[in-house]
């Protein structure tokens, strides 16, 4: 199997290169310190095997298991954690491939044995339980092979569109394969729902208003495309108001 | 001082429950006794001391019980003040209670006839009751004040050997250290040997009969060790500069209280940055104090959620709280930018 090591230590990396190397069976096609290096490899190198450090500086080992489910072929993904007990649990419950630091070449060499794809909703079973807690910093569209990072921050709206979900950002625009409904759920802080189709950043709304036929809209900044202002449901328009003052 | 409040939260009300039958009981075993004592050393007509006494001892419940019934009211009150203010206002408050009552009972029975039960003058009568009633109140309190220090003590005293217990190192740092040392006996075995040195020096400061006070050298040297295996983790992304010359090395400072703060500096700061960082430990002596300031970069906006800091940083505070008293601070300052905690404390040098 091919493998890819991840993990923002290098002693870490050395010693379960060391392992696999040792085992013989499987071959090491990457290494990566970071959660954005990983990526760039997974997607160069499509692994069978990402083995995955939780806790990482800038993008977590949770949040990178997430954006590598979006490749084409995701790779299998085991997690590797020198103390984390409620994580633990969660791995237990939802038969997620982990490992503990020291690794054990009999427990690594057994997990790669069982390793499989891994499901967002496990992972945010373990998510929930481990101290890495809160949203994304970052959601993942592919273009073409490779992954590109959106930061949340530069996030302007998602729009339903048709299976997938567009998102406008800063940089432009690209498809993600996640639903309107889960990504409400997860950024509730900082996006609100004006219509059944479409969240938009509060902190880029610059002002909602009524135009001739009594319908609402909102205006946001610093976006010529949207330049006419966003219709607002009447379902939801109570709800904005509320978000607006609040924020 | 900032830790004080903290301890006062944990530390049982210091204040007796006068609604208490059995505070009741001795308060009015004391007022009896004092009622006793007053009249043993009365005049002394012969043939009416039960006489007497029966009235002192009216005049004394009715003051012990209605001095018992305004503390029962007012404690929750009075328990929101430090416990020095709490008993002064306790004392002024009894105090204006008998004077009070003195001048009722006065009134009453200079109106209805009875004064015969007084022999006394109405201004004597006043100062009389007030005199005594200062004295047996003031040192009433004084008894329940020093009984509660007592105790407020042994509450410290107890949450710091758990603090102790508690201020052991990380299992998380401690699983990543040997998931070092594992990997470099093979790529580097000398290093290794050196991080096995080095763990096993961190882990004796650790385990043992924890001291309340060591030598500014030797937790310097603690945190020096805890450094170089942290070093070995994560390379170049630590750095620690070590300011720290003014610092008088004989100096005493609270056991195990630079290491944790160290830690929690590489583990909430350093290494949450991908570039790393630098992580400042900086002492000077400033007259009959030490300031030891340590300083960390942090992620921007990432102060919320830190349990575990909040829980080494709580029982650091009790710790010297409880060596100094009030003339320590633990001072922590949480910018978008930068994490920093600032202590403060008596220079001494001793026995550690």
């Amino acid at each position: 199997m091919k493998v890819l090591i991840v993990d923002d230590e290098t002693p870490a990396r050395n010693r379960l290169r060391q392992l696999l190397e040792d085992d013989g069976d499987h071959s090491v096609v990457g290494e990566a310190g970071n959660g954005v290096q990983a990526l760039e490899v997974a997607a160069e190198t499509s692994p069978d095997v990402v083995l995955l450090d939780i806790r990482m500086p800038g993008l977590s080992g949770i949040e990178v298991a997430h954006h590598l489910n979006t490749l084409k072929v995701p790779p299998a993904i085991i997690f590797t954690t020198a103390y984390d007990e409620y994580a633990i649990e969660a791995f237990e419950t939802s038969a997620i491939g982990y490992v503990l630091k020291p690794v054990r070449r009999e427990r690594l060499v057994k997990a790669l044995q069982q390793a499989a794809r891994v499901s967002n909703r496990s992972i945010d079973q373990v998510a929930s339980k481990s101290e890495l807690t809160g949203p994304r910093q970052h959601v993942c569209a592919r273009v073409q092979d490779q992954l590109k990072l959106i930061a949340v921050d530069d996030v302007i709206r998602f729009h339903a569109d048709q299976k997938y979900v567009r998102v406008h950002h800063s940089g432009g625009e690209h498809l993600i394969d996640e639903s309107l409904k889960a990504l409400e759920i997860e950024f509730a802080e900082q996006f609100v729902r004006i219509h059944r189709g479409a969240l938009v950043s509060i902190a880029h709304i610059e002002s909602i208003g009524r135009v001739a036929d009594g319908q609402m809209l909102v205006v946001l900044r610093n976006t010529p495309e949207d330049a006419d202002g966003l219709i607002i449901s009447r379902r939801h328009l109570a709800d904005v108001k509320r978000r607006l003052k609040g924020a | 001082m900032a830790a004080t409040s903290n301890a006062d939260n944990q530390s049982q009300a210091y204040l007796p429950d006068f609604c208490a039958a059995a505070t009741i009981l001795v308060i009015v075993l004391i007022a009896e006794l004092v009622a006793i004592v007053l009249t043993l050393a009365g005049h002394g007509v012969p043939g009416t001391f039960l006489t007497e006494l029966a009235k002192m001892s009216m005049y004394m419940q009715w003051l012990a019980l209605l001095g018992a019934a305004l503390l029962c009211r007012s404690r929750p009150w009075l328990e929101t003040f430090d416990s020095t203010r709490a008993f002064t206002i306790a004392f002024f408050m009894l105090i204006v209670l008998c004077l009070l009552m003195a001048e009722i009972t006065w009134q009453a029975t200079s109106k209805y006839g009875m004064s015969v039960i007084i022999d006394d003058s109405h201004s004597g009568f006043v100062l009389r009751t007030f005199a005594v009633s200062s004295i047996v109140i003031a040192l009433t309190m004084r008894y329940l004040y020093v009984a509660s220090e007592w105790r407020r003590s042994i509450v410290l005293e107890a949450q710091s050997r758990i603090s102790a217990l508690q201020a052991l190192i990380r299992p998380h740092f401690l699983f990543n250290s040997m998931n070092t040392i594992a990997s470099l006996t093979r790529t580097n075995p000398k290093q290794a040997e050196e991080a096995v040195e080095d763990l096993a020096d961190l882990l004796r400061a650790n385990l043992g009969e924890p001291k309340q006070r060591t030598t500014l050298k030797q937790e310097l040297e603690i945190a020096a060790i805890y450094q170089r295996i942290e070093k070995l983790r994560l390379g170049d992304r630590l750095s620690v500069r070590w300011d720290i010359a003014e610092l008088p090395m004989r100096a005493l400072i609270p056991s195990l209280t630079i290491q944790p703060l160290l830690e929690n500096a590489i583990y909430h700061g350093i290494e949450l940055l991908p570039e790393g960082g630098e992580v400042l430990v900086s002492g000077r002596r400033d007259g009959d104090n030490l300031r030891i300031e340590i300083s960390n970069p942090v992620v921007p906006g990432e102060q919320s959620k830190k349990e575990g800091n909040n829980m080494a940083m709580s029982n650091i505070k009790q710790r010297y709280e409880l060596a100094y008293g009030g003339r320590a601070a633990v001072n922590v300052e949480s910018g978008t930018n930068e994490f920093r905690v600032l202590l403060t404390f008596p220079y001494e040098v001793g026995i550690a």
